[in-house]
């Protein structure tokens, strides 16, 4: 506690055009610690973090490194400075080797030893105890080991601070842990590690300190030994969130979807049955199938064999068009490229994939405006979608906003099977307690719900049964309260006799 | 609690309509990119040592002085309308449609055909036949580039240049061939044309009731012209095509995902450009000639796209696009007779002048995006990834 803080943010205001992003935050980092930023989507964790590393300009405010104010025009200037970021989206050259990636720009030489670099590389690699073969192509890793390259190249830069935005997004619990292990090793070694997450469980797990963010301000400092879960969240919030949804009892019915060995893309031999008043979660690494599987079931890609039956009825090879009027409502897992027109209005979008009922569109193709709006201005009421007006471009509303649009259209039919994919991702967590009762609301009221989710957490908080997808196969089948460490090993394929 | 519904925050407050902001941002565009040109416009005056105010105010007089003057924009205007509108339909569904060139050729050699062929028809017939085989005609030339794409995936660019060269041979082929001049063939000079339509194929003049002299050939296809600017934007923004089209044109992802068929819009989408394309060689044909001549290079179709540009494919500002840019035509003469000036200044003029719109309609649309943002921002009262994402890149590109 005694020891000079490393680096010294005062009174950072970073606006946007409309936004003020930071809002007068100060923070201070010390030599050898991992200090979390937490704080909902837009709290302004990483654009704090992008105006320590020079990639944002900032308004106001100074910061001082080793005790000497410093400008930072850049990440060069950054970097110079021994401060380094890893993104959320990794920028390696996949063709490259693992050692090629790590020395980029730092090769010093015209003329490029290979074997000197890879030895480089690997020293560092042992130094901190990671796993990691230099010699190995970029493209052949998985995104853990990505990940690894990525801040093998920070350290080779000679940081010492890092700062990784929300890295345990893109991994698996297992992957997870051994980055937490990396990360303590180089904590150990006097590192300072910034960790940038809304995942309150994983800040708690390996923070020395936490600084909470909200709407741009910071909104208080605390250490995981100072506080629970639901403390953080109230912080993050501001107001109390429950974490736990109550889960309707309902006995399932007939099987609505039923998927038979399909191949489709990444599937290879898909079997899954979803029953009436039943959610199944399909947990999974991404990657594995998710987006085929979504987009088979709607028609929205060529399925090469295998069946897909929705309420007794073959709709393989069926157009998306049919598929929706036999009765699905699609959330898909990316919103601005499969659910909405971002550049159109609230309520045009409110009828994308109802576009052909009679209710909107009257004789001769002419839409049938004022119905539109007054049916899209009880929606957005009815879901709480705070826009300005129905006449709101979609692009200028938050992700929850966008979400809770989607939802609003999607149910409005009263479909038979809700085809749920990453239904939360990119929202904060009221918009995702919003949603988790929708979905859970559906079945309550004897839908049927597939819900495809990366985060185990929300196949946990709303499956009745979970299934894991693995390379295109579903690879196990477990009820709501198997252990997650169990789960986990059926996502990286490890295929389980089915006991059940 | 987030599931009670409560009431959307001031839903209603009286507020200036977002579109009317829209348009007056576009129109201050327009009008800055104008200055801007006319000043850079100055400076290649000044080098020819002559004065910017005789040089635009002759342009000006041409084109506003008189009766005359103003026929001639607009009879300049006219097929501008119709290739500008055609480029924009297309464009609407996220399509770049370069082949109204070949599809107008295309169109004036089959209404060339059908007013030559069936002259028998009586009366206003034969103009309205050799009109609807001008149409039609357009639309087989766009339909090959259109079924091309949506089956085979071929672009639409480089396949609609393709036909714009096979269109111009198809021009000489015909001239050449089904349709030649019969009257009598010069020896040293043959006669590259078609034989002159008979009198009830022309499209009746329109100048001469606002007393425009004849001989500017203004006819009753501007009001046709206006029509349609009409018709195409009661489609686009009040029809299911239309809002299909946008979708498609907008987010192909999201449109498919709400089951339309996107080959489908792609194709009516062509029909539509197709037709209006056939209907850009009109005036010239029916309005004005009465014949089909070779080496016919006005390039209009070409020309439509820069005037759809100008109009941000709205069919309003397409119109008043086109107007302009008959302006600036009509300063050609104006130059060439008034000033020392070359009359290609006209043409650099026009260069600067879309260069310039370019640079302005992007910081007016990131203007617009900035005080929308803020709008939904005031009322969310949270800024978000969505959002926030939007306005970092925006950020990133100001720099």
């Amino acid at each position: 506690m005694s020891a000079p803080p490393l680096v010294v943010m005062t009174g950072i205001t970073k606006r946007f055009p409309g936004v003020v992003a930071n809002d007068d935050v100060s923070l201070e980092l010390r030599a050898g610690e991992v200090h979390a930023l937490v704080g909902e989507n837009g709290a302004g964790k990483s654009t704090l973090m992008r105006v320590l590393y020079g990639m944002y300009p900032h308004d106001a405010g100074t910061i001082e490194v080793r005790g000497e104010a410093v400008k930072i025009h850049s990440p060069r200037d950054a970097i110079g400075l021994g401060i380094g970021m890893v993104h959320q989206h990794f920028v390696l050259v996949d063709p490259f080797t693992v050692a090629e990636n790590v020395i980029l720009g730092r090769e010093g030489s015209a003329l490029i030893d290979e074997e000197d670099a890879a030895r480089k590389v690997q020293d560092l690699a042992n130094t901190y105890g990671f796993q990691i073969d230099p010699t190995a192509k970029v493209e052949d890793l998985s995104v853990g080991e990505e990940q690894r390259v990525e801040i093998l190249k920070a350290l080779y830069r000679g940081v010492d601070v890092l700062i990784l935005d929300e890295p345990t997004a893109v991994l698996t619990p297992t992957e997870t842990k051994s980055l937490f292990a990396n990360l303590r090793a180089l904590r150990d070694s006097g590192k300072t590690i910034v960790f940038i997450s809304h995942k309150l469980e994983e800040v708690l797990d390996i923070a020395d300190r936490i600084t909470v963010l909200r709407r741009g301000k910071v909104v208080g400092e605390t250490t995981p030994a100072g506080t629970t879960k639901a403390q953080l969240a109230e912080m993050m919030v501001g107001r109390p969130i429950l974490f736990r949804l109550e889960k309707p009892v309902v006995e399932p019915g007939e099987p609505v979807l039923v998927l038979d060995d399909v191949h489709a893309g990444r599937l290879h031999g898909l079997d899954l049955v979803v029953r009436a008043g039943e959610i199944v979660g399909v947990a999974g690494v991404e990657g594995n199938g998710q987006r085929d599987l979504s987009d088979a079931i709607m028609g929205l890609r060529h399925v090469d064999s295998g069946s897909i039956v929705l309420e007794g009825r073959e709709i393989t090879g069926m157009d998306t068009e049919s598929i929706r009027q036999s009765g699905t409502g699609f959330v898909p897992e990316d919103r601005h490229d499969q659910g909405l027109v971002l550049d159109m209005s609230l309520w045009e979008n409110s009828i994308l994939g109802r576009q052909d009922d009679a209710e909107f569109s009257g004789r001769a193709g002419v839409m049938l405006i004022g119905k539109i709006k007054r049916s899209a201005e009880r929606l957005v009421r009815a879901y709480d979608v705070r826009a300005r007006n129905v006449d709101t471009v979609a692009r200028t509303l938050s992700g929850g906003n966008q979400q809770k649009l989607i939802l609003a259209r999607e149910l409005e039919g009263n479909p038979k099977l809700l085809l749920a994919a990453q239904p939360t991702r990119g929202l904060d967590v009221g918009a995702i307690e919003f949603v988790w009762r929708q979905i859970l609301e559906q079945k309550a009221e004897g839908r049927a719900v597939l819900l495809i989710s990366a985060e185990l957490d929300e196949i946990y908080s709303l499956a009745d049964r979970i299934v894991t997808l693995f390379e295109g196969k579903i690879t196990g089948e477990y009820p709501p309260d198997a252990p997650p460490e169990e789960v986990g090993r059926g996502m990286l394929g490890d295929i389980r006799t089915e006991a059940s | 609690m987030a599931t009670t519904p409560m009431t959307v925050p001031e839903t209603h407050r009286r507020e200036r309509p977002e579109w009317i902001d829209n348009l007056a941002g576009q129109l201050l565009a327009v009008v800055i990119a104008l200055i801007i040109a006319l000043l850079l416009g100055s400076l290649i005056i000044l080098g020819y040592g002559e004065s910017p105010r005789v040089v635009y105010g002759a342009i000006f007089h041409y084109g506003f002085g008189t009766r005359d003057g103003f026929g001639y924009v607009l009879t300049e205007a006219t097929p501008l309308i119709f290739s500008a509108l055609a480029v924009a339909v297309c464009f609407k569904g996220g399509m770049f449609n370069i082949g109204v060139e070949g599809q107008y050729l295309v169109g004036m050699v089959t209404a060339s055909w059908a007013a030559l062929k069936l002259d028998f028809l009586p009366g206003p017939l034969l103009m309205w036949a050799a009109i609807a085989f001008g149409i039609l005609g357009g639309i087989v030339w766009a339909l090959v580039p259109a079924i091309l794409k949506v089956r085979t995936g071929a672009h639409e660019v480089v396949t609609t240049i393709m036909m714009n060269g096979i269109a111009v041979s198809l021009v000489a082929w015909a001239i050449n061939g089904p349709l030649k001049y019969t009257q009598q063939a010069g020896f040293h000079t043959p006669n590259l044309r078609t034989d002159a339509f008979r009198a009830n194929a022309r499209i009746p003049d329109l100048g001469h009731v606002f007393g425009i002299g004849l001989s500017v050939h203004l006819s009753w296809l501007l009001i046709g012209a206006l029509i349609t600017a009409v018709a195409v934007w009661f489609i686009l923004k009040r029809t299911r095509l239309g809002y299909e089209a946008r979708a498609v044109g907008s987010s192909p992802g999201s449109a498919r995902a709400g089951g339309i068929s996107i080959g489908n819009v792609q194709i009516k989408l062509f029909v539509i450009s197709g037709a209006l394309a056939g209907l850009v060689g009109m005036q010239q044909l029916l309005g004005d000639k009465n014949y089909l001549p070779i080496g016919y290079e006005a390039a209009l179709g070409f020309t439509g796209i820069a005037v759809a540009f100008l109009g941000q494919n709205s069919a309003v500002g397409i119109v008043a696009a086109a107007i302009l840019w008959g302006v600036l035509a009509r300063g050609e003469t104006a130059v060439q007779i008034e000033t020392t000036v070359p009359p290609e200044f006209v043409i650099i003029l026009e260069g600067i002048l879309i260069i310039s719109v370019v640079v302005t309609y992007q910081l007016a649309k990131r203007r617009l995006l900035g005080r929308q943002l803020q709008r939904a921002a005031d009322v969310e009262n949270l800024e978000d990834s969505a959002a926030a994402a939007d306005i970092e890149g925006l950020a990133k590109e100001d720099r």
